[in-house]
């Protein structure tokens, strides 16, 4: 009998090597064998794309890599995460995420949105180019806790600042979160936005800080 | 100021013969609002019109003092050609490129080039534009471009797909960049044929900071070389990004110059390429062209480095984003000529 030990490698190391059969195989097994799809997904498939992180920044990996080992995750965590119990999973929250109208550039946005399904939130993405109003219009009938932007050139980016004034006037309890290369934390401050993050790497525990913080500010005045 | 008009000027630099100063020109685009005001018109319609494209572009280069006009301004003309739509988002206040928001081929078999596709879409735009300016403005030398072939196809198809191809199908992926490249080879020479004066392969899609340099030398250098070597002269190489690990290997790719942006280490670059190659850069597009809170002595010092650096042209280090702050932009054009007067690593002075 496979141990589970043995599956977590298989499923961690399928992920650094983009070798999605071998991860399916091994998320499979590990399903028929009865071992918890939390753990499995948490310490094999994610902590395969911390690997892959460090790769990347130490220019080991390059992009056409990093994305060919999101596939490898995607493929394992489509077997797992239909088994992982609900109260378990306690689906963390919901974010809508999207690169603003007129940017099309959506590979670092891709990157950021694998790291919201790892961690096992409901993401709904609206792709790339979007108009500014869809943001708004899908917070709203989702009641996400957490809208991200991504923006890549430095015009789309002033984009963000109207989103954030809109979602603000109707929902001032979501948290927003910007992203990008031109982005930097004094432009996300600037703008309005509750939260920014570097890199993918970072930007789901920024977002929990992000929602932990907002509700603190909630609750203090609510008790005032 | 100086003897020479920019086209002399332009002209006699990319042949590495000695010139009055520096000029300030580019191999991209040099559109900047104050010229689309002149013209009468919005950001999104200077890309459809021959005479607003051609106008805006001379407009640019007279209040700011190029020593060049760049034409066209987006990266869809092609991929419209072959029956793409795109987006130009007519009604934004915003400056926004026309993007191509759906593309009709999804696999790289799909791909396949029509004979006629300078008669499709709007690239019939641009020999009328070309002759517009011939004739408005003939001291000022037209610049051309053509995307390299790795960054046309994700014009094509989707970017993702083909990244990922380059390690599962390269073969497909080679076809696929042969395609393209036999495609580019021939809309430059029509360019030139049209009467351009310089051309420009731009290829951004493949620096350091997405594709290995292993992959670069592989895949993608052998049909940049290729390109150039099927154009005429003047003809230069431009790639942004992360170039610091590709600089030696542009410099075989048989451009007559390269380009680069402000993530260059010009004065490493300038050591290993040597005195003789022609290298230009890499003004900051956005801190200091666009940024309201740089100061006209900020732009004025950045260009100084630059040029301390050992360039032979300062250049923008990717399209000008439109929106500029004006004092800043004129400083940075003036600078170039006031303190480019002493002779630059590659080319003399008169
Ligand atoms: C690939 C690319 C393209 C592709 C995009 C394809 C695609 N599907 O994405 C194509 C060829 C289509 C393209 C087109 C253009 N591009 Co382009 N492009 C690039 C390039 C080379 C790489 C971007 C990239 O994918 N990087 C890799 C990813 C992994 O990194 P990333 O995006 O930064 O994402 C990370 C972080 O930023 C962060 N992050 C990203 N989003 C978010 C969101 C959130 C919420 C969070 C928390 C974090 C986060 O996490 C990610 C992972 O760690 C850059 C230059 C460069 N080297 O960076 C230029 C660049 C972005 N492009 C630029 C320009 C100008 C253009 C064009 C306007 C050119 C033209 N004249 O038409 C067009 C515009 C198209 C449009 N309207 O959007 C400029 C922007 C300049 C500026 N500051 O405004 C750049 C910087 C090039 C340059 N040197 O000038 N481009």
């Amino acid at each position: 009998m496979t141990t589970k030990e043995e599956l977590l490698k298989q499923l961690k190391e399928g992920v650094i090597n983009y070798n999605e059969e071998q991860v399916k195989e091994a998320a499979s097994k590990a399903i028929e064998l009865g071992y918890p799809a939390l753990e499995m997904i948490m310490d094999g498939l994610a902590a395969g794309m911390e690997v892959v992180g460090e790769l990347y920044e130490r220019n080991e990996y390059f992009v056409p890599e990093v994305l060919m080992c999101a596939d490898a995750l995607y493929a394992g965590l489509d077997i797992l995460r239909p088994h992982v119990p609900k109260q378990e999973s306690g689906v963390v929250a919901q974010v809508v995420i999207g690169s603003v109208q007129g940017d099309v550039h959506d590979i670092g946005k891709n990157l950021v949105k694998m790291m919201f399904d790892v961690a096992g939130w409901q993401v709904h993405d609206l792709g790339r180019d979007v108009p500014l109003e869809k943001f708004v219009e899908e917070q709203l009938r989702t009641d996400a806790e957490v809208v991200a932007m991504s923006a890549m050139m430095t015009t789309t980016m002033l984009g963000m600042k109207k989103v954030i004034k809109m979602i603000k006037e109707k929902n001032p309890n979501v948290a927003i979160m910007l992203g990008g290369a031109p982005v930097t934390k004094d432009v996300a401050k600037l703008f309005g936005a509750d939260g920014y993050a570097e890199s993918a790497g970072n930007a789901v525990q920024e977002a929990i800080k992000m929602i932990a913080r907002l509700r603190e500010m909630q609750q203090t005045k609510a008790a005032n | 100021m100086g003897e020479l008009t920019p086209k002399e000027r332009v002209l006699r630099l990319l042949r590495k013969e000695p010139i009055d100063t520096m000029p300030f020109f580019s191999g991209m685009g040099m559109v900047v609002m104050p010229g689309i005001e002149k013209v009468g018109c919005k950001f999104a319609q200077i890309h459809t019109d021959a005479s607003r494209m051609a106008m805006s572009a001379i407009w640019s280069s007279r209040l700011m003092g190029f020593d060049c006009v760049v034409i066209p301004y987006d990266m869809t003309m092609e991929s419209e050609a072959v029956g793409n739509e795109i987006s130009l988002y007519e009604n934004s206040e915003d400056i926004l490129y026309p993007t191509i928001p759906h593309k009709k081929w999804k696999t790289m078999e799909e791909v396949e080039i029509p004979k006629d596709i300078m008669e499709r879409g709007r690239l019939p735009l641009l020999p009328k534009a070309i002759k517009i300016i011939k004739e408005e403005a003939p001291e000022l030398p037209i610049g051309c471009w053509q995307l390299g072939p790795f960054t046309q196809a994700g014009q094509m198809l989707e970017l993702d797909m083909i990244l990922k191809a380059v390690f599962k199908e390269k073969k497909k992926v080679e076809e696929l960049l042969d395609k393209l490249t036999d495609m580019i080879i021939e809309l430059g020479k029509w360019l030139q044929a049209s009467g351009c004066d310089y051309i420009t392969l731009r290829e951004p899609g493949v620096a350091a900071d997405l594709l290995s340099p292993r992959t670069f030398k592989e895949l993608i250098q052998p049909r940049l070389t290729r390109i150039l070597d099927a154009w005429k002269s003047p003809k230069l190489l431009h790639i942004c990004g992360q170039t610091d690990p590709l600089i030696t290997m542009m410099a075989e790719c048989h451009a007559d110059g390269l380009t680069v942006d402000i993530k260059n280490n010009i004065k490493e670059s300038r050591k290993k390429l040597g005195p003789d190659v022609l290298l230009m850069g890499n003004v900051d597009t956005y801190k200091i062209t666009c940024d309201p809170s740089t100061t006209v002595e900020q732009a004025v010092e950045h260009i100084k480095w630059i040029i301390d650096n050992g360039v032979d042209a300062v250049m923008p280090g990717c399209d000008l984003w439109p929106a500029i702050v004006f004092e800043n932009m004129k400083a940075c054009v003036d600078t170039t000529h006031e303190y480019g007067r002493r002779p630059s690593p590659a080319v003399g002075r008169l």
